[in-house]
């Protein structure tokens, strides 16, 4: 069975470490990564990820702009996008929804919380 | 013989039947306590599992600075992706001087900067007593109106040098307040966030020299 691909985007090394140990240590992920919002863009398009975790203050590209560009692109739109942010309050979550995001998630991350919403995505 | 044989063989088969019966009645209250304790222990070993994950994030992000990056950056990115603060500042201390220089910053204004620098109660007593400070009833009194919202001044120490102090501010909104991990987190901080900070600026001393 082919491994699930899992695109990480954060301009963190910390946070993107975080992400990846806790999908390496606990699924079987396939998992590739992004820095900012525009190289986001670029490996959706190019890898077709089966689902997109990305923060969204990032410098040259947001994680909303990168979210409302894959989400505009026919070949891309049907990937589910978690934003991640520290930003929890309202305002924020309903900014991050009207990108086109799945859904909304804060830091710091919760492992168990992370793993369920991605299993409940990928239909495991 | 036959009846013995078959005592033999009803007594046994009653002996199994009556353990059969104590071990029905036993069953659930062990199997429960073992499932307790399965489940602690299984508790501990995600508990721990958890924080060396972020321990190990932490340790490779200075690591990676310290390469080719800026210390202070990746311990605002630990702070901000782990602990849960995107308020915070670096002060690096001048002991001979009894002076404190800011090195780096996050959501925190410039007029509030120029205060800090002065050295606040809290970072005196941090540099002083060498051990990190947390905000409690003791010493709310005393804070000055620029460290009001202050949630820890941790120490950052290198051997017995004090190199400066991590000053955090408000958590974010979805954080209750310091858990467990943030303590670690700041205890790691404290002694290889300040070597990691003492050896970037004797490299740049070096640089310039």
């Amino acid at each position: 069975m082919a491994l699930k691909k899992i695109l990480l985007v954060d301009d963190s090394c910390t946070a993107r470490l975080v992400n990846r140990m806790i999908f390496s240590q606990k699924s079987n992920y396939e998992l590739i990564s992004a820095v900012d919002g525009k190289e986001a863009v670029e490996r959706a398009r190019q890898d077709k990820p089966d689902l997109i975790l990305m923060d969204i203050m990032m410098p040259r590209m947001t994680g909303l702009e990168a979210c409302r560009l894959i989400k505009q692109d026919k070949t891309t739109s049907g990937i589910p996008v978690i934003l991640l942010t520290t930003r929890g309050e309202e305002s924020y979550v309903q900014e991050g929804y009207a990108s086109g995001c799945s859904d909304y998630l804060t830091k710091p991350v919760n492992d168990a919380e992370l793993l369920n919403l991605f299993k409940a995505y990928l239909g495991e | 013989m036959i009846g013995g044989g078959n005592g033999s063989r009803i007594l046994r088969k009653n002996m199994v039947t009556k353990n059969d019966i104590d071990g029905k009645r036993r069953l659930p209250s062990e199997e429960l306590r073992a499932r307790t304790q399965l489940l602690s222990l299984r508790e501990q070993l995600e508990h721990n599992h958890f924080l060396l994950e972020r321990l190990y994030a932490a340790s490779a992000g200075i690591m990676q600075a310290v390469e080719d990056g800026d210390v202070h950056v990746a311990i605002g990115e630990i702070v901000s992706n782990l602990i849960g603060s995107e308020e915070a500042a670096i002060f690096h201390y001048r002991k001979a001087a009894r002076r404190f220089l800011n090195a780096w910053s996050v959501g925190i204004s410039d007029e509030q900067l120029r205060q800090l620098s002065d050295g606040t109660s809290m970072m005196w007593r941090t540099v002083g007593e060498g051990v990190t400070q947390f905000r409690d009833r003791q010493n709310e009194l005393q804070l000055q109106s620029c460290e009001q919202n202050l949630t820890a001044s941790v120490v950052l120490k290198s051997g017995h040098e004090i190199v400066g102090v991590l000053l955090v501010f408000g958590l974010l909104p979805q954080k209750n307040g310091l858990e467990w991990v943030d303590h670690q987190l700041f205890k790691f901080l404290e002694t290889y966030g300040a070597v990691a900070i003492q050896l970037q600026l004797l490299r740049k001393n070096a640089a310039a020299l």
